[in-house]
Order: C-alpha cells, then sequence, then structure tokens
C-alpha cells in the first residue's frame, strides 16, 4: 500500500507531467542511451557540471522508481539565497546540501551521502565540484573515487550533459530555449585505488565529450591547405589517362583530390565526389571538343591553346574555391604547350629555348629584350605576353610516362576512337623527345622534382612505382617545412 | 454537403496522417518519411483547426513551428555570451507577428520583422556586452534565423489567412517536389544534371497538382499553371541554400535527430517558396 502511495505521490506527478514536458517542449532534449540506467536500481550517478540546469536534466531520464530515492549532491550557499526557490528544490529533488567554505566546522562532507547510499538510495555526483567556464571540464575531485572504492557493487553511470553550458551559463539568469544533449554510458563497477577510479571516469567523461563537440558549429574560418601539384605527362597512348585517374583515387584517403583530365572529376575517401560545377570547367570542355575534331594540325592549334589556358585558369578556380589536397594534372598546361611547339616549328625546338619559353610562359622572363631572337622565332611568345596570359603555373612534382612509339599507337588502334591529327607514330616520336627535353629543363632549371617511369610496363607496376616515389616526395616535403 | 466537401477532405487528410501517426507509435515500427509525417501532420492540423475551430487558434500552432525551427537553428549556431538578449529579441518576434497575420494587419506584418527587429536585434547585443569582437557575424546569424525560420514560415500563416487551399495547394506541391528530390538524390548524378532532371520531373506534377486544386483555391487557371511552373524552380533554390547552410551548421545526413538538423531538413523546401507565392499570390490576385 505504502509503495502504491509512493508512486502516484505529488512529485513524481509534477516530475513526469509537467518538469519533463516542459523541458522537451522548451528546451528540448536528445537523450542517447537510455537503456543503460533504465533497468537499474542502484546507481551512482556522476556527470560533468555547467549550470544550474543539470540536475533538470538529469531527473528528466531517470526511471519512475527512482524519481524519490535519488538525490543530488549540491552546495547549500548558492541555493538559500531566496527562500522560495530553496524551498521548491528541496521539494522536487530532495538534495543532500554540502556546506562550502567553513573549515572549522567541516565534518566529513561524504557522510551524508555515504548515510544515504546505506538506506538503498541513489545520488547525483558532479564530481568538478562548482561550474566551471562554460564548455569547459575541470579535474575531478578524488571524492566520487572513495565513494566509489567503498560501495563496490553499486554501478557508477557515467553521463555527459551537452548543452546546458549554453541554456544557463555561468553568470546569467535568463535560460533561453536551446537544445540539450543528454549522453548515457553503460554502468561500470570498479576495483582498485580511488584515484584510477577518479581518473577513469574523468577519462570516460571526456571521451563522451570529444564524440559530440564536433558537432558545432566554430565561427574562425578554416585556413587553406595549400594543394599540391602533380602533373602526369606522356605522349596519348601512354596510359597517363588511366596513370593520374588512379592516383587522385587512390591518394584521396582522408583527403580530396582533384583530377584535371578530359573532364573535372572530385574524389574523397576513393569514392567519386559530387561538386558544384564551374563555368570556366564547361567552356574548357565544350573547346575541347572542337580541338579533337580538328582535322589538320592548323586548325588544331587555336582550340588546343585556348583549351590549354583555360586549363591553366581552372586551377587557380580550383584552389580559390575547392582547395583540394592534390591536384592532379593529365598533361601540365605549361609543360604541354612547351612540348607542342615541337610539333609546329621543329627547326627552332632546341633546349635554349624551351627554357627561354618556360621563363616567359610564367612571367619570369622580363629580362628578354623584345628584339630577342626567341619572340622573332615564336610570335605566339610575344602575343601571349602582350595579351598578358603569360601566368601559367609551375607542376610540384613532374612524372614523365616514357612509352615507345610502337606501343602507344597500338593502345590508341585499341581504343577503337577516331584518331586525333597528331596521333601518328612520326609526330609522337617528336612528341616524347621534345617532352623528355622539356623534363630536363624543368628539373635543371627550376629544381622541381621529376621522374621519368617506363611506361611499358602494366598499369598496376606503374601506379605502384609512382606512388612510392610521391610518398617519398611527400615525406621529404613535409620534413622540409 | 457539396459544399463541404473542401472542409472535408483537409478533415480527411489531417485523419490518415494521425492514423499513420498512431500506427508509428503503437507498432513501435520505422516507417519510411516518418519524421517528415511529423511535419506535414503539423500543416495539416493547423489548416484543420483553422477549418473547424478558428483561425486564431491555429496560427498559434504556426507560432509553435516557429519556435522549434527556429530554437534549432540556434542550438547549432556558435553564439557568445553576450548575445543572449539578440536571442531573447529573436524569439520575442514570433509572438508579435502571429498576431500581426492574427489580427490580418498587413502592413504591420511585413514591417515588423524587416524593419523593426531587424534593427532592433543588433541593439540588443549591443547592450548585451562590452566586448564588441564578433558582433558583425552575431547579427548576421541572429538577424538571419529570425529572417528565414519566423519571418518566411510566418507567410504560410498570412496565406492560410487568404484562403486554407491556397497555402493547402502551396504544401502538397512542397510534398510532391521533396518526394521527387528524394528519389533523385539516391543515385550520384552530377548536380547540374540532376537539376534539371528534378525540374522537368516535377513540374508536371505540380502544374497538374495547382490545376486540379483551382476550383477550391479559386486562382484563375493561367495564374495556376505558371504558380505550377514556378514552385518547383522556388523549391530547388531553397534546397540548394538550406543544404549549405546545413553543411556549414555540421548537420549530418546520417545522424539526424530533433536539434540536429531534423527540423530544418524537412521544412527547407518551404523557407523560399512560402514569401515568393505569397507576394505573387497578393500581387496578381488580391
Amino acid at each position: 500500500m505504502r509503495k502504491l502511495f509512493q508512486i502516484f505521490s505529488l512529485r513524481i506527478f509534477i516530475h513526469l507531467f509537467i518538469l519533463r514536458p516542459f523541458v522537451k517542449l522548451f528546451f528540448g532534449i536528445n537523450i542517447k542511451g537510455r537503456k543503460n540506467i533504465s533497468q537499474l536500481d542502484r546507481y551512482i550517478i556522476v556527470a560533468n557540471h555547467n549550470s544550474h540546469l543539470d540536475i533538470l536534466l538529469l531527473f528528466c531520464f531517470l526511471p519512475v522508481k527512482g524519481i524519490l530515492i535519488t538525490h543530488p549532491v549540491a552546495a547549500r550557499e548558492y541555493f538559500s539565497k531566496s527562500k522560495l526557490s530553496f524551498y521548491l528544490i528541496n521539494f522536487l529533488f530532495s538534495p543532500i546540501w554540502i556546506e562550502r567554505g567553513k573549515p572549522q566546522e567541516r565534518r566529513d562532507p561524504l557522510k551524508d551521502i555515504k548515510d544515504r547510499l546505506d538506506d538503498g538510495h541513489n545520488v547525483i555526483i558532479f564530481p568538478e565540484g562548482t561550474r566551471g567556464n562554460p564548455g569547459e571540464m575541470k579535474h575531478f575531485k578524488s571524492g566520487i573515487g572513495r565513494l566509489a572504492a567503498l560501495y563496490r557493487d553499486i554501478p557508477i553511470v557515467p553521463v555527459f550533459l551537452f548543452g546546458p553550458e549554453r541554456v544557463l551559463p555561468k553568470g546569467s539568469n535568463i535560460p533561453l530555449p536551446l537544445w540539450n544533449e543528454v549522453i548515457i554510458a553503460p554502468p561500470h563497477f570498479y576495483r582498485g585505488a580511488h584515484t584510477e577510479i577518479t581518473h577513469s571516469l574523468e577519462k570516460i567523461i571526456n571521451e563522451l565529450e570529444q564524440s559530440v563537440k564536433a558537432f558545432r558549429h566554430k565561427r574562425e574560418t578554416v585556413i587553406k591547405k595549400s594543394s599540391i601539384t602533380i602533373a602526369v605527362l606522356g605522349i596519348d597512348g601512354s596510359g597517363k589517362s588511366t596513370l593520374s585517374r588512379n592516383l587522385a583515387q587512390n591518394l584521396s584517403v582522408d583527403c580530396v583530390s582533384c583530377l584535371v583530365s578530359d573532364a573535372l572529376m572530385f574524389y574523397e575517401n576513393n569514392q567519386p565526389k559530387d561538386m558544384q560545377p564551374l563555368i570556366t570547367e564547361k567552356i574548357r570542355e565544350m573547346i575541347g571538343g572542337y580541338a579533337k575534331k580538328a582535322k589538320s594540325l592548323k586548325f588544331y592549334k587555336i582550340p588546343k591553346l585556348t583549351e590549354l589556358l583555360l586549363r591553366d585558369h581552372l586551377l587557380d578556380e580550383i584552389k580559390r574555391w575547392y582547395s583540394p589536397d592534390f591536384i592532379i594534372l593529365d598533361g601540365a598546361p605549361l609543360l604541354n604547350l612547351t612540348a607542342w611547339t615541337c610539333l609546329y616549328k621543329e627547326q627552332y625546338f632546341n633546349k635554349n629555348t624551351c627554357s627561354k619559353a618556360i621563363r616567359i610562359l610564367t612571367a619570369k622572363g622580363d629580362e628578354f629584350q623584345k628584339s630577342d631572337p626567341i619572340f622573332k622565332q615564336f610570335p605566339e611568345l610575344s602575343s601571349l605576353k602582350y595579351l598578358k596570359l603569360n601566368h601559367l603555373k609551375l607542376p610540384d612534382v613532374v612524372i614523365f610516362l616514357d612509352v615507345e612509339t610502337a606501343m602507344a599507337c597500338k593502345r590508341i588502334d585499341k581504343r577503337g576512337e577516331k584518331k586525333q591529327v597528331h596521333e601518328t607514330e612520326e609526330k609522337l616520336g617528336k612528341l616524347r623527345e621534345a617532352y623528355k627535353l622539356v623534363c630536363n629543363v624543368i628539373l635543371e632549371d627550376w629544381n622541381i622534382p621529376t621522374i621519368s617511369i617506363d611506361g611499358n610496363k602494366t598499369v598496376e607496376d606503374v601506379v605502384v612505382e609512382t606512388e612510392n616515389y610521391l610518398k617519398k616526395f611527400l615525406k621529404e616535403n613535409a620534413d622540409g617545412k | 454537403m457539396f459544399g463541404e466537401l473542401p472542409k472535408l477532405t483537409i478533415v480527411v487528410v489531417f485523419l490518415i496522417l494521425t492514423l499513420l501517426y498512431a500506427i508509428k507509435f503503437i507498432l513501435r515500427k520505422e516507417i519510411p518519411f516518418a519524421s517528415y509525417i511529423n511535419y506535414l501532420w503539423i500543416y495539416f492540423l493547423i489548416f484543420s483547426v483553422a477549418e473547424i475551430f478558428s483561425f486564431k487558434i491555429a496560427v498559434w500552432i504556426l507560432a509553435i513551428l516557429c519556435f522549434w525551427s527556429l530554437r534549432e537553428y540556434f542550438s547549432l549556431i556558435d553564439i557568445r555570451l553576450q548575445d543572449r538578449w539578440g536571442i531573447i529579441g529573436a524569439y520575442l518576434s514570433i509572438p508579435f507577428m502571429i498576431y500581426y497575420i492574427q489580427i490580418d494587419w498587413y502592413g504591420m506584418f511585413i514591417v515588423s520583422i524587416p524593419v523593426y527587429a531587424f534593427l532592433m536585434i543588433p541593439f540588443l547585443i549591443a547592450i548585451g556586452g562590452k566586448e564588441s569582437k564578433g558582433i558583425i557575424f552575431s547579427t548576421g546569424a541572429i538577424d538571419f534565423g529570425m529572417f528565414l525560420f519566423v519571418y518566411c514560415l510566418g507567410h504560410i500563416g498570412y496565406l492560410a489567412l487568404y484562403s486554407r487551399w491556397m497555402a493547402i495547394m502551396l504544401i502538397t506541391n512542397v510534398v510532391i517536389c521533396d518526394i521527387i528530390t528524394y528519389f533523385i538524390q539516391k543515385k550520384t548524378i552530377p548536380m547540374f544534371k540532376s537539376v534539371i532532371l528534378k525540374y522537368f520531373i516535377s513540374s508536371p506534377f505540380t502544374v497538374l497538382m495547382t490545376v486540379l486544386l483551382s476550383n477550391w483555391t479559386t486562382i484563375p487557371i493561367g495564374h495556376s499553371i505558371s504558380l505550377g511552373l514556378m514552385i518547383p524552380v522556388l523549391i530547388i533554390i531553397g534546397n540548394h541554400t538550406i543544404n549549405y547552410i546545413k553543411f556549414d551548421l555540421g548537420i549530418n545526413e546520417k545522424n539526424m535527430c530533433p536539434g540536429r538538423g531534423a527540423v530544418i531538413d524537412n521544412m527547407k523546401s518551404i523557407f523560399y517558396s512560402a514569401p515568393v507565392v505569397f507576394h505573387y499570390i497578393r500581387y496578381f490576385l488580391k
């Protein structure tokens, strides 16, 4: 009979039908891991302390039978200022009051708690002592460890409260309606010394904190990482598209990599990622299509040049909008442009002009006068310079896939597509020599790490070899910084 | 009997949704679109209360909806201790706006939040504390939240004041677009293509819906068609914008729950479409 009376007491009614709906509708509360506590009869709840609201939130998930026999530990001095609130809190939560700041009158502070636990009641303890600064956890005091060491058969339930530090922080009187999150960890039984218990509890609550903290919006802008540009060079049919696609996919572990090929692709965690399209990219695709359809080298030149310049501009835009960790270029615009001149003006193409042209195209060649022979040999350079289009970018690493021309032709035949103008054995041979020369110049003049890889092997071997080299480079790069 | 048909339809839809809700509660089973149906249920609760009892009570249910979405937004953004008065001001703007809808004071409704509340909140933030660093960001974040989650949602209430069926027309179109978006987003299509796909799949349905309902909404056929063509565009724009806001707030699609993006996510299609549809109807038809 007495038990029945207890269940229908006024306190339980207020908790179930007034306080809990109020918290749910006005503040909002998400309770995770409710099943960890709903089956327990005896428990000691350990929670972090951020605000006065904590007790109210903790009473929201207690099992109904536990409402009357659970007592939070609170300091009397805070709540005894107003008589009404003291009476209300005493009635609703029946706390165990602790006197603070009177050392001469001090008895054993745990005595009251021990009495209640001996009676078969449960307690809620905030081991931090006082409310700290909002969102900061203080070190736990040893009291909880001492209690747990005494009552080894009572399970300890660590609870992390996330949100009350914003609803009602220290120093403000008006609670704001904002969501709260309560995370209940599985109950623990402890053996061992009391310092160990305190430490391990602190560790558990810290872990719970880390698991939810990542969600909250932070106002500071993220500092953009600089991206590493990897250029894959090679004649058509050397397998550079396959290689660069594989590289982009494999490098994108825990980061974003971008592949600038015929199409623009992003990868994250080895999966393609959908990004917002860029207008430059659409234009480039269209012009690239024109270049592919060209009937002779003469008609190939202008669309290809435009495509390369746009591709270079695209690099800027990618860095600006997406800032991926790696940009893999299927043919670097600058190096391709330089090597391709060999097809048009073979008689002037040598190491000297090559190095000069790269200097001019990267806007470093201001020392060359207008009367310099290179501008006569390559009038395109002067027009590019005049149009201020000579700000092309050098890659950070260059990978050159060296393939026999006969092999490359075979591969192109295998594709079964319509051949492009330059895809004959003679022209590809010339291009191959030109690429080799450009790679040499890059290595000697600019000191950019360059590797020449034998592309006659299978794709897997080539990818593994390249990745090993890149790993070495990245390690050196990180050490250098 | 026939004259009562529109009223009956609203109540029947409401009862069906309630039944779904009850099934979910009794069987404790996860039904698809469960959280979406919750918010749909609230809209139809508003409409049926407005039809059966009075509009004055119904519009205060909308106030609760505004409050919930705004509360979720404020729970997710980064706020300083000094912004608390500004946030209280934003919350207090809800009852004022709802009161202006209730008494049908259009001029004050349209001006209250974009003028008075917008100017009031920076002032409240400024007197909230001495720390001046970050006040611009706080003002922007709080004002924006109030505008989107209170003012834009409030337009549904004013639309329902004109005619319940205009508001229901908007809601049904939103539901159509959301379902189609849900099925398209399941596949991995490039964004550009999926936007075009969304529009061209959903617009025939929305046009059909507006034309079918034109008898009850009292919108002429021509305007009905143009509204049906317009609403998917607005919903796509709204979805895109809110998706970016969600991304910044750290809302994860996988573990979404109330308080962590569920409210905003379920109502994201309404924020852009409600004000524009309202002003279209007001300009051409009132």
